[in-house]
Protein backbone atom coordinates (compact mmCIF):
# COMPACT_ATOMS: atom_id res chain seq x y z
CA UNK A 1 0.00 0.00 0.00
CA UNK A 2 1.55 3.33 -0.87
CA UNK A 3 0.33 6.12 1.05
CA UNK A 4 -1.16 9.59 -0.35
CA UNK A 5 1.21 12.46 0.18
CA UNK A 6 -0.98 13.66 2.73
CA UNK A 7 -3.06 10.96 4.74
CA UNK A 8 -5.82 12.79 5.43
CA UNK A 9 -7.14 13.87 1.93
CA UNK A 10 -5.85 10.64 -0.02
CA UNK A 11 -6.26 11.93 -3.38
CA UNK A 12 -4.84 9.18 -5.06
CA UNK A 13 -4.52 5.48 -3.83
CA UNK A 14 -2.87 2.51 -4.91
CA UNK A 15 -2.79 -0.92 -3.36
CA UNK A 16 -1.42 -4.36 -4.61
CA UNK A 17 -3.02 -7.34 -3.36
CA UNK A 18 -2.59 -11.33 -4.48
CA UNK A 19 -1.22 -10.26 -7.74
CA UNK A 20 -3.95 -7.35 -8.26
CA UNK A 21 -2.80 -4.00 -8.14
CA UNK A 22 -5.84 -1.23 -8.16
CA UNK A 23 -4.87 2.83 -8.81
CA UNK A 24 -7.58 4.81 -7.28
CA UNK A 25 -8.27 8.29 -8.13
CA UNK A 26 -10.86 9.27 -5.17
CA UNK A 27 -10.36 13.02 -5.32
CA UNK A 28 -13.87 13.76 -4.54
CA UNK A 29 -13.49 17.62 -4.06
CA UNK A 30 -11.29 18.24 -7.18
CA UNK A 31 -13.57 15.89 -8.84
CA UNK A 32 -10.47 14.17 -10.18
CA UNK A 33 -9.43 16.62 -12.10
CA UNK A 34 -5.77 17.16 -13.16
CA UNK A 35 -4.23 19.75 -11.40
CA UNK A 36 -0.75 19.94 -10.10
CA UNK A 37 -0.85 17.97 -6.93
CA UNK A 38 -3.72 15.43 -8.22
CA UNK A 39 -0.73 14.91 -11.30
CA UNK A 40 1.91 14.73 -8.67
CA UNK A 41 0.00 12.12 -6.65
CA UNK A 42 -1.13 10.11 -9.36
CA UNK A 43 2.53 10.08 -10.66
CA UNK A 44 3.81 8.96 -7.81
CA UNK A 45 1.69 5.84 -7.53
CA UNK A 46 2.41 4.91 -11.27
CA UNK A 47 6.17 5.28 -10.12
CA UNK A 48 5.56 2.97 -7.36
CA UNK A 49 3.83 0.37 -9.41
CA UNK A 50 6.43 0.13 -12.32
CA UNK A 51 8.96 -0.80 -9.75
CA UNK A 52 6.86 -3.03 -8.08
CA UNK A 53 7.45 -6.84 -8.79
CA UNK A 54 3.94 -8.75 -7.54
CA UNK A 55 1.74 -7.26 -9.13
CA UNK A 56 0.62 -9.50 -12.92
CA UNK A 57 -2.23 -6.57 -13.81
CA UNK A 58 -3.78 -3.33 -12.45
CA UNK A 59 -7.34 -1.44 -12.14
CA UNK A 60 -7.46 1.56 -12.72
CA UNK A 61 -10.66 3.51 -10.87
CA UNK A 62 -12.14 6.95 -10.17
CA UNK A 63 -15.23 7.93 -8.07
CA UNK A 64 -18.43 5.96 -9.29
CA UNK A 65 -19.97 9.19 -10.52
CA UNK A 66 -16.90 10.77 -12.00
CA UNK A 67 -13.39 8.56 -13.53
CA UNK A 68 -12.18 12.37 -13.89
CA UNK A 69 -13.11 15.72 -15.19
CA UNK A 70 -9.55 16.02 -17.10
CA UNK A 71 -7.71 18.86 -17.30
CA UNK A 72 -7.72 21.61 -14.38
CA UNK A 73 -8.83 24.89 -15.54
CA UNK A 74 -5.28 26.14 -14.16
CA UNK A 75 -3.72 23.73 -15.96
CA UNK A 76 -5.45 24.86 -19.34
CA UNK A 77 -4.70 28.40 -18.68
CA UNK A 78 -1.28 27.64 -18.01
CA UNK A 79 -1.00 25.48 -21.15
CA UNK A 80 -2.18 28.63 -23.00
CA UNK A 81 -0.22 30.76 -21.45
CA UNK A 82 2.88 29.01 -22.11
CA UNK A 83 3.82 28.10 -18.60
CA UNK A 84 3.17 24.37 -18.02
CA UNK A 85 5.18 21.77 -17.33
CA UNK A 86 4.50 18.77 -19.57
CA UNK A 87 3.22 17.07 -17.01
CA UNK A 88 -0.27 16.22 -18.86
CA UNK A 89 2.07 14.48 -21.62
CA UNK A 90 4.03 12.40 -18.88
CA UNK A 91 0.49 11.16 -17.27
CA UNK A 92 -0.51 9.44 -20.45
CA UNK A 93 2.69 8.15 -21.42
CA UNK A 94 4.00 7.03 -18.05
CA UNK A 95 0.25 4.94 -17.83
CA UNK A 96 1.21 2.97 -21.31
CA UNK A 97 4.56 2.47 -20.14
CA UNK A 98 3.54 0.44 -17.16
CA UNK A 99 5.12 -2.82 -17.20
CA UNK A 100 1.70 -4.67 -16.29
CA UNK A 101 -1.54 -4.12 -17.94
CA UNK A 102 -3.76 -1.75 -16.87
CA UNK A 103 -7.62 -2.23 -16.82
CA UNK A 104 -9.91 1.00 -16.53
CA UNK A 105 -12.77 0.59 -14.78
CA UNK A 106 -14.79 3.75 -15.77
CA UNK A 107 -17.45 3.53 -13.56
CA UNK A 108 -18.06 7.38 -13.51
CA UNK A 109 -18.23 9.50 -16.62
CA UNK A 110 -14.82 11.19 -18.17
CA UNK A 111 -14.10 14.04 -19.54
CA UNK A 112 -11.11 15.44 -21.98
CA UNK A 113 -8.11 13.92 -20.96
CA UNK A 114 -10.02 12.12 -17.94
CA UNK A 115 -11.50 9.98 -20.73
CA UNK A 116 -8.52 9.65 -22.80
CA UNK A 117 -6.61 8.70 -19.47
CA UNK A 118 -8.63 5.63 -19.01
CA UNK A 119 -8.57 4.96 -22.85
CA UNK A 120 -4.66 4.83 -22.50
CA UNK A 121 -5.29 1.46 -20.22
CA UNK A 122 -4.69 -2.04 -22.34
CA UNK A 123 -8.40 -3.06 -21.53
CA UNK A 124 -11.64 -0.39 -20.68
CA UNK A 125 -14.90 -1.21 -19.11
CA UNK A 126 -17.55 1.55 -19.33
CA UNK A 127 -21.12 2.26 -17.75
CA UNK A 128 -24.02 2.57 -19.51
CA UNK A 129 -25.34 5.66 -17.51
CA UNK A 130 -22.49 7.14 -17.37
CA UNK A 131 -21.12 10.08 -20.03
CA UNK A 132 -18.25 10.30 -21.99
CA UNK A 133 -16.88 12.46 -24.16
CA UNK A 134 -14.16 15.19 -25.44
CA UNK A 135 -14.17 18.92 -24.73
CA UNK A 136 -11.34 20.70 -25.96
CA UNK A 137 -12.52 22.61 -29.13
CA UNK A 138 -15.64 23.57 -27.16
CA UNK A 139 -12.86 25.13 -25.01
CA UNK A 140 -11.19 26.63 -28.31
CA UNK A 141 -8.41 24.46 -28.45
CA UNK A 142 -7.76 21.54 -30.15
CA UNK A 143 -7.68 17.98 -28.76
CA UNK A 144 -4.45 17.30 -26.19
CA UNK A 145 -2.69 14.26 -23.97
CA UNK A 146 -2.60 11.99 -27.44
CA UNK A 147 -6.79 12.12 -27.88
CA UNK A 148 -6.19 12.64 -31.63
CA UNK A 149 -4.71 8.88 -31.63
CA UNK A 150 -6.06 6.98 -28.53
CA UNK A 151 -9.71 7.97 -28.99
CA UNK A 152 -9.72 6.33 -32.45
CA UNK A 153 -8.50 3.08 -31.30
CA UNK A 154 -11.42 3.15 -28.89
CA UNK A 155 -14.24 3.67 -30.90
CA UNK A 156 -13.24 4.29 -34.47
CA UNK A 157 -12.00 6.87 -36.67
CA UNK A 158 -15.36 8.58 -37.42
CA UNK A 159 -17.20 8.49 -33.88
CA UNK A 160 -13.92 9.77 -32.76
CA UNK A 161 -14.18 12.42 -35.70
CA UNK A 162 -17.63 13.01 -33.85
CA UNK A 163 -16.34 13.78 -30.69
CA UNK A 164 -13.57 15.65 -31.02
CA UNK A 165 -15.39 17.96 -33.71
CA UNK A 166 -18.86 17.83 -32.03
CA UNK A 167 -18.26 17.76 -27.85
CA UNK A 168 -20.98 15.38 -27.11
CA UNK A 169 -21.21 14.20 -23.66
CA UNK A 170 -22.39 10.49 -25.14
CA UNK A 171 -23.95 8.03 -22.89
CA UNK A 172 -21.72 4.68 -22.52
CA UNK A 173 -24.70 3.29 -23.93
CA UNK A 174 -24.22 4.89 -27.38
CA UNK A 175 -20.87 2.69 -27.23
CA UNK A 176 -22.13 -0.33 -26.83
CA UNK A 177 -22.07 -2.43 -29.89
CA UNK A 178 -20.11 0.72 -31.66
CA UNK A 179 -16.90 1.29 -29.66
CA UNK A 180 -13.98 -1.01 -29.24
CA UNK A 181 -13.92 -1.51 -26.29
CA UNK A 182 -13.83 -4.83 -23.69
CA UNK A 183 -17.13 -4.29 -22.56
CA UNK A 184 -20.41 -1.52 -21.50
CA UNK A 185 -22.12 -2.79 -18.63
CA UNK A 186 -24.13 -0.79 -16.06
CA UNK A 187 -22.74 1.24 -14.05
CA UNK A 188 -22.54 -1.06 -10.29
CA UNK A 189 -21.15 -3.88 -12.13
CA UNK A 190 -18.41 -1.88 -13.76
CA UNK A 191 -15.92 -2.65 -10.57
CA UNK A 192 -16.38 -6.29 -10.46
CA UNK A 193 -16.43 -6.81 -14.14
CA UNK A 194 -12.74 -5.14 -14.31
CA UNK A 195 -11.77 -7.26 -11.22
CA UNK A 196 -12.71 -10.20 -12.55
CA UNK A 197 -10.54 -9.51 -15.68
CA UNK A 198 -7.81 -8.94 -13.72
CA UNK A 199 -8.20 -11.85 -11.58
CA UNK A 200 -7.83 -13.99 -14.82
CA UNK A 201 -4.60 -12.71 -14.93
CA UNK A 202 -3.15 -13.59 -11.82
CA UNK A 203 -2.25 -17.10 -12.71
CA UNK A 204 0.11 -16.44 -15.55
CA UNK A 205 3.44 -15.88 -14.93
CA UNK A 206 5.05 -12.27 -14.55
CA UNK A 207 7.55 -12.04 -17.22
CA UNK A 208 5.21 -13.33 -20.06
CA UNK A 209 2.59 -10.57 -18.63
CA UNK A 210 5.64 -8.50 -19.17
CA UNK A 211 6.34 -9.27 -22.58
CA UNK A 212 2.95 -8.98 -23.93
CA UNK A 213 2.16 -6.08 -22.29
CA UNK A 214 5.08 -4.40 -24.63
CA UNK A 215 4.22 -5.97 -27.67
CA UNK A 216 0.20 -5.29 -27.53
CA UNK A 217 0.82 -1.80 -25.91
CA UNK A 218 2.87 -0.84 -28.65
CA UNK A 219 0.08 0.55 -31.25
CA UNK A 220 -1.03 2.25 -29.34
CA UNK A 221 2.02 4.18 -28.00
CA UNK A 222 3.09 4.85 -30.98
CA UNK A 223 0.16 6.61 -32.21
CA UNK A 224 0.14 8.55 -28.81
CA UNK A 225 3.81 9.82 -29.85
CA UNK A 226 2.79 10.82 -32.97
CA UNK A 227 -0.46 11.93 -31.94
CA UNK A 228 1.13 14.57 -28.97
CA UNK A 229 3.85 15.74 -31.63
CA UNK A 230 1.36 16.99 -34.08
CA UNK A 231 -0.99 17.85 -30.86
CA UNK A 232 1.93 20.34 -29.58
CA UNK A 233 1.74 22.37 -33.09
CA UNK A 234 -1.99 22.77 -33.19
CA UNK A 235 -1.67 23.81 -29.40
CA UNK A 236 1.06 26.64 -30.53
CA UNK A 237 -1.41 27.79 -32.70
CA UNK A 238 -4.67 27.91 -30.79
CA UNK A 239 -3.08 29.17 -27.66
CA UNK A 240 -1.83 32.15 -29.31
CA UNK A 241 -5.36 33.07 -30.16
CA UNK A 242 -7.15 35.66 -27.57
CA UNK A 243 -10.43 33.85 -27.84
CA UNK A 244 -9.15 30.35 -26.96
CA UNK A 245 -8.24 31.82 -23.62
CA UNK A 246 -11.32 34.03 -23.30
CA UNK A 247 -12.93 30.34 -23.91
CA UNK A 248 -11.23 29.20 -20.95
CA UNK A 249 -12.42 31.32 -18.34
CA UNK A 250 -15.84 31.09 -19.60
CA UNK A 251 -16.05 27.71 -19.66
CA UNK A 252 -14.86 26.81 -16.15
CA UNK A 253 -15.91 28.07 -12.61
CA UNK A 254 -15.36 31.87 -11.84
CA UNK A 255 -13.27 31.08 -8.89
CA UNK A 256 -10.28 32.58 -7.62
CA UNK A 257 -7.07 31.53 -9.45
CA UNK A 258 -5.84 29.48 -7.04
CA UNK A 259 -8.38 27.19 -6.75
CA UNK A 260 -8.41 23.94 -8.64
CA UNK A 261 -11.68 23.60 -10.47
CA UNK A 262 -12.77 21.77 -13.29
CA UNK A 263 -15.04 19.77 -15.37
CA UNK A 264 -18.30 18.95 -14.11
CA UNK A 265 -19.39 19.38 -10.61
CA UNK A 266 -21.43 16.72 -8.71
CA UNK A 267 -25.19 18.29 -8.46
CA UNK A 268 -23.70 21.91 -10.29
CA UNK A 269 -25.72 24.46 -11.76
CA UNK A 270 -25.44 24.47 -16.09
CA UNK A 271 -23.12 25.98 -17.75
CA UNK A 272 -22.58 26.44 -20.91
CA UNK A 273 -20.15 23.55 -22.78
CA UNK B 1 -39.80 33.98 -30.76
CA UNK B 2 -42.19 33.30 -27.91
CA UNK B 3 -41.16 31.78 -24.45
CA UNK B 4 -43.52 28.75 -25.33
CA UNK B 5 -40.88 28.00 -28.06
CA UNK B 6 -37.92 28.60 -26.02
CA UNK B 7 -39.87 25.99 -23.69
CA UNK B 8 -40.02 23.84 -26.35
CA UNK B 9 -36.59 23.28 -27.21
CA UNK B 10 -35.68 23.32 -23.86
CA UNK B 11 -38.13 20.09 -23.16
CA UNK B 12 -37.63 18.67 -26.53
CA UNK B 13 -32.90 18.62 -25.59
CA UNK B 14 -33.63 17.71 -21.99
CA UNK B 15 -36.01 14.71 -23.01
CA UNK B 16 -33.59 14.02 -26.37
CA UNK B 17 -30.90 13.71 -23.46
CA UNK B 18 -32.22 11.57 -20.89
CA UNK B 19 -34.73 8.58 -22.58
CA UNK B 20 -36.53 7.57 -19.11
CA UNK B 21 -37.97 11.17 -19.37
CA UNK B 22 -39.82 9.86 -23.19
CA UNK B 23 -43.66 10.00 -22.89
CA UNK B 24 -43.28 12.12 -19.24
CA UNK B 25 -44.81 15.40 -19.02
CA UNK B 26 -42.02 17.76 -17.22
CA UNK B 27 -42.50 20.18 -14.80
CA UNK B 28 -41.03 23.14 -15.41
CA UNK B 29 -41.06 24.19 -11.74
CA UNK B 30 -38.39 21.21 -11.18
CA UNK B 31 -34.55 21.18 -11.91
CA UNK B 32 -33.09 19.12 -14.44
CA UNK B 33 -31.72 17.56 -11.35
CA UNK B 34 -35.27 16.90 -9.65
CA UNK B 35 -35.50 14.45 -13.23
CA UNK B 36 -32.86 12.67 -13.10
CA UNK B 37 -29.98 14.63 -14.90
CA UNK B 38 -26.26 14.70 -13.76
CA UNK B 39 -24.06 17.18 -14.69
CA UNK B 40 -22.62 16.13 -18.11
CA UNK B 41 -26.79 16.10 -18.67
CA UNK B 42 -27.39 19.92 -17.96
CA UNK B 43 -24.45 21.07 -20.21
CA UNK B 44 -25.31 19.04 -22.99
CA UNK B 45 -29.25 20.63 -22.35
CA UNK B 46 -27.79 23.86 -21.86
CA UNK B 47 -25.52 23.53 -24.67
CA UNK B 48 -28.17 22.08 -27.24
CA UNK B 49 -30.65 24.91 -26.96
CA UNK B 50 -28.32 27.76 -27.00
CA UNK B 51 -26.93 26.50 -30.26
CA UNK B 52 -30.57 25.56 -31.53
CA UNK B 53 -32.01 29.03 -29.87
CA UNK B 54 -28.43 31.28 -31.14
CA UNK B 55 -27.79 32.96 -28.23
CA UNK B 56 -24.83 32.45 -25.51
CA UNK B 57 -25.65 33.17 -21.91
CA UNK B 58 -22.73 33.72 -19.55
CA UNK B 59 -21.64 30.92 -17.19
CA UNK B 60 -22.13 32.97 -14.19
CA UNK B 61 -25.74 33.76 -15.29
CA UNK B 62 -26.26 30.07 -15.83
CA UNK B 63 -24.50 28.95 -12.53
CA UNK B 64 -27.79 30.98 -10.77
CA UNK B 65 -30.45 28.92 -11.92
CA UNK B 66 -32.68 27.18 -9.76
CA UNK B 67 -35.27 24.99 -12.15
CA UNK B 68 -36.43 24.58 -16.08
CA UNK B 69 -38.52 27.74 -15.91
CA UNK B 70 -35.48 29.90 -14.67
CA UNK B 71 -33.30 28.61 -17.44
CA UNK B 72 -36.52 29.00 -19.88
CA UNK B 73 -36.94 32.67 -18.76
CA UNK B 74 -32.96 33.68 -19.43
CA UNK B 75 -33.02 32.23 -22.54
CA UNK B 76 -35.99 33.77 -23.49
CA UNK B 77 -34.30 36.87 -22.58
CA UNK B 78 -31.17 36.58 -24.45
CA UNK B 79 -33.60 35.97 -27.25
CA UNK B 80 -35.23 38.91 -27.21
CA UNK B 81 -32.37 40.69 -26.27
CA UNK B 82 -31.04 39.71 -29.78
CA UNK B 83 -34.32 40.22 -32.01
CA UNK B 84 -34.41 43.42 -30.50
CA UNK B 85 -30.92 44.44 -31.88
CA UNK B 86 -31.43 42.86 -34.86
CA UNK B 87 -34.22 45.41 -35.84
Amino acid sequence: MTEPNDPDTPRVTLTIEDGIAELWMRDEPGNNAFSRGFVAELLACMDTLSRDTEAKVCVVRGLPELFSAGGDRNMLLDLAEGRLAPYDLELTRNLIELPIPTIAAMEGSAVGGGLIFGLACDMVIMARESRYGTNFMDLGFTPGMGTTGLLQFAVGEYLAAEMMFGCQYFKGSHFEHRANVNAVVARAKVLAHARKLALRLTDKPRFAIELLKRQLALPRRQAFEAARTAESMMHQVCFAAPETRARIRENYNQVADDQPSSGPQPGEKPRPS
Amino acid sequence: MTREHVLEVVTRHLVDTIEELEGVEIDPVKSMKDLGANSLDIVEVVSCSMRELKVKVPRSELNQLNNINELVELLHKSVQEKEAAAD
